[in-house]
């Protein structure tokens, strides 16, 4: 896994390379958007952590002209602007996700991870969560190595939940997710598909949290 | 008003003298020129009645007489509003009829066309009295007849009044359009002041010249160019604000960074604990900065009152809640939701601000194994909705004699626990004041425990 980070800030870029490194990818640090634009178009990166607030061209104006190539590369955005517009033009521009400095490690390293999961189920069937791997083509899932059985229903929960994994997800948004066109889907029922999986998944460590009053989320998996 | 300095008192005080004094130059010049005739007219009267007497003497035996029947004599004295008085006299000065008291005309008065007319007293009373001279028997009788001035009065005050009348009627009519003139072209002033007093003091757009009076028209483009000036210091304030966020938060990260990367390696213990305290210092630091930040902008005009926009803080509470719940996770604590419907006017920004301190606090405060609870809700009150913002904990609380005081800048519970800089509260009191909201701070359950703090926002219609 390569990743880009493009930060004009020395210290920031070494941080958060150094952790990244130390979390097994290979990272390349440049320190403005002109040089971004260079490397993205001579080399393939699997993420790009680009900071908004660039001397010269700035993270927003980068952005654009790199999915103006159509590059579909994941952009993470880092950015130290708290007007709600800024994160709104960063998501409409064509970035994945928004990181507000200053921010801990462990919650980038937690973004980082999601966005290449979330772009690899994108680019190819299976998606992976410590020992869970699902096959979204051949609907199968494994826990292990071992086969998982799941009902249809269990099924689309957890696709749902493991492609917004250390997300939360509201009720709402799995019923819409799960519900067949003109089917009345209760948020009881959901809770009944949610123990099942819970079921299922706690032994081998896969966690799914109750966020009391709006959903549940899978929670980031750590080796134990 | 009432301070004598309005226009329209000074206006009538500066009119008031000339226009009297118009008046009674008008009342002289009417009276002088009808005055003169009318007098000749009623002396006139008189010399006839002389003339009428003058050819009643007789002159016979080397005597004079005159012959007056009674009845004649009754006549002639007889006038609607005056007495008569007369007094025939004989060359030599002797009275022959009439009223033989009646004194005579002044010496020094020359005849003029026969006749003398004089003014007198007769009786204690002011008369008007005329002398002819009349041929007797080859000398001179003396015809005199007098009357009281009543009519004469009369005339003269009815000349002045309807002289005056009129001019006394302009002058009313000056004054009243005067003052009601001035009230209404004033009237686009009061409206301009209704205008600025309405008006928020967060509002600096200018004000609207259009139906102002020319005159006033110099004061509202200089109110203008006050508001104009005052709003680019403002802008440059948030330009400012956006430069020391980024300038602040940037290195704030890579510290954050490197001692979340220190403390990742084995380091003997104690250098630990003083990576531990360096790393919280930088958390807090950065939280500190944020705040400031936050406070800054929530006071600047940037974020005035047009930029509140129709909002359910039910979507903004679930646009930010992934945030929160790691962080619950991390210190154990249930962070739960109940959230319905609750539409406001608001700035989203803002808004995120104040929920993000008010949890922050409650997870702060809450011992691990507790709950928090964030609400959103749209709840009836007497005259009306009322949308509710409130995030409660199960927690220490509040003590009720503090709760006033928590919302000041920099205030710290005395022996409170965390890291707080004594901000979050009083910026969530900035922030719902900019929306109208009030802040109400209580216990979460019946019994007193816990701490529920709610923000209550006049609802805005869906």
């Amino acid at each position: 896994m390569r990743i880009l980070i493009v930060e004009d800030d020395p210290g920031l870029a070494a941080g958060v390379s150094k952790i990244l490194e130390g979390e097994g990818y290979a990272v390349d640090v440049v320190r403005s958007g002109e040089q971004a634009l260079l490397a993205v178009e001579q080399e393939a990166f699997d993420l790009v952590i680009l900071d908004v607030g660039l001397p010269g061209m700035d993270g927003f104006e980068a952005l654009r002209r790199l999915r103006a190539t159509a590059q579909r590369v994941p952009v993470l955005l880092l950015t130290a602007r708290d007007a709600v517009d800024d994160r709104v033009r960063g998501l409409d521009l064509g970035g994945d996700d928004y990181v507000a400095k200053p921010f801990a490690m462990s919650e980038l390293a937690a973004r980082v991870r999601a966005l290449i999961r979330r772009s690899q189920a994108q680019a190819g069937p299976k998606i992976v969560h410590g020992p869970l791997e699902l096959d979204t083509v051949a609907r199968r899932a494994y826990l292990a190595g071992a086969p998982l059985e799941l009902a249809a229903r269990e099924w689309g929960v957890l696709e749902v939940l493991l492609t917004r994994a250390d997300r939360i997800v509201s009720k709402e948004a799995i019923i819409q997710a799960v519900a067949n066109w003109g089917e009345e889907l209760s948020p009881n029922a959901i809770e009944v598909y949610v123990s099942r999986l819970r079921a299922k998944l706690e032994p081998a460590g896969v966690q799914i949290r109750t966020v009391r009053g709006f959903g549940y989320m899978l929670e980031d998996y750590r080796e134990p | 008003m009432a301070n004598g300095r309005s226009v329209r008192v000074q206006l009538l005080r500066r009119l008031l003298p000339p226009i009297t004094a118009l008046l009674a130059i008008g009342a002289v010049i009417a009276y002088y020129p009808s005055i003169g005739p009318a007098e000749s007219a009623y002396d006139q009267a008189l010399i006839d009645v002389g003339l009428a007497l003058g050819e009643r003497i007789r002159y016979a035996e080397g005597r004079y007489s005159v012959d007056l029947p009674s009845a004649a004599e009754r006549i002639l004295r007889t006038d609607r509003y005056d007495q008569i008085y007369f007094r025939v006299r004989a060359p030599d000065g002797t009275s022959l009829a009439g009223d033989s008291d009646l004194p005579a005309p002044p010496p020094d008065d020359t005849p003029n066309d026969g006749v003398i007319a004089y003014n007198d007293v007769y009786g204690e009373r002011d008369v008007r009295a005329v002398a002819v001279l009349v041929p007797c028997a080859g000398k001179v009788c003396t015809v005199q007849v007098a009357e009281t001035t009543v009519k004469r009065k009369r005339l003269v005050r009815d000349i002045v009044l309807s002289s005056l009348v009129p001019t006394l009627l302009i002058a009313i009519a000056t004054l009243v359009i005067v003052w009601f003139g001035v009230k209404r072209g004033l009237a686009p002033l009061a409206r301009l002041s209704e205008q600025i007093k309405e008006r928020s003091p967060r509002d600096l757009r200018p004000i609207e010249i259009g139906p102002v009076p020319e005159e006033a028209k110099p004061m509202v483009g200089a109110l203008n160019d006050l508001l104009g000036q005052v709003e680019e210091a403002n802008s440059n304030q948030q330009r400012f604000l956006a430069n020391a966020a980024h300038q602040l938060r940037t290195p704030l990260a890579g510290l954050q960074a490197h001692t979340e990367l220190a403390l990742g390696q084995a380091v003997p213990d104690a250098c630990r604990i003083e990576l531990e305290q360096v790393h919280l210092a930088t958390v807090r630091t950065a939280r500190l900065a944020n705040q400031l930040l936050a406070l800054a902008r929530a006071e600047s005009a940037g974020d005035r009152e047009a930029a509140l926009e129709p909002l359910d803080m039910r979507r903004v509470v679930e646009g930010v809640a992934d945030e929160w719940v790691h962080r619950g996770l991390a210190r154990d604590i249930d962070l739960g939701f109940d959230l319905a419907e609750a539409r406001v006017r608001g700035n989203e920004f803002l808004l995120r601000e104040a929920l993000a301190n008010l949890v922050h606090n409650a997870l702060e405060y809450t011992p691990a194994g507790g709950h928090v609870t964030v609400r959103t809700a749209t709840r009836r009150a007497g005259d009306g909705a009322r949308a509710v913002l409130e995030v409660e904990d199960d927690g220490p609380g509040i003590p009720p004699e503090q709760r006033a005081q928590v919302v000041q800048r920099f205030y710290r519970a005395p022996g409170t626990a965390g890291t707080g800089s004594g901000l979050g509260l009083a910026i969530v009191s900035e922030i719902a004041g900019l929306h109208g909201a009030s802040v109400e701070i209580g216990e979460a359950t019946a019994g007193g425990h816990g701490c529920r703090v709610s923000l209550i926002f006049p609802a805005a219609p869906a």
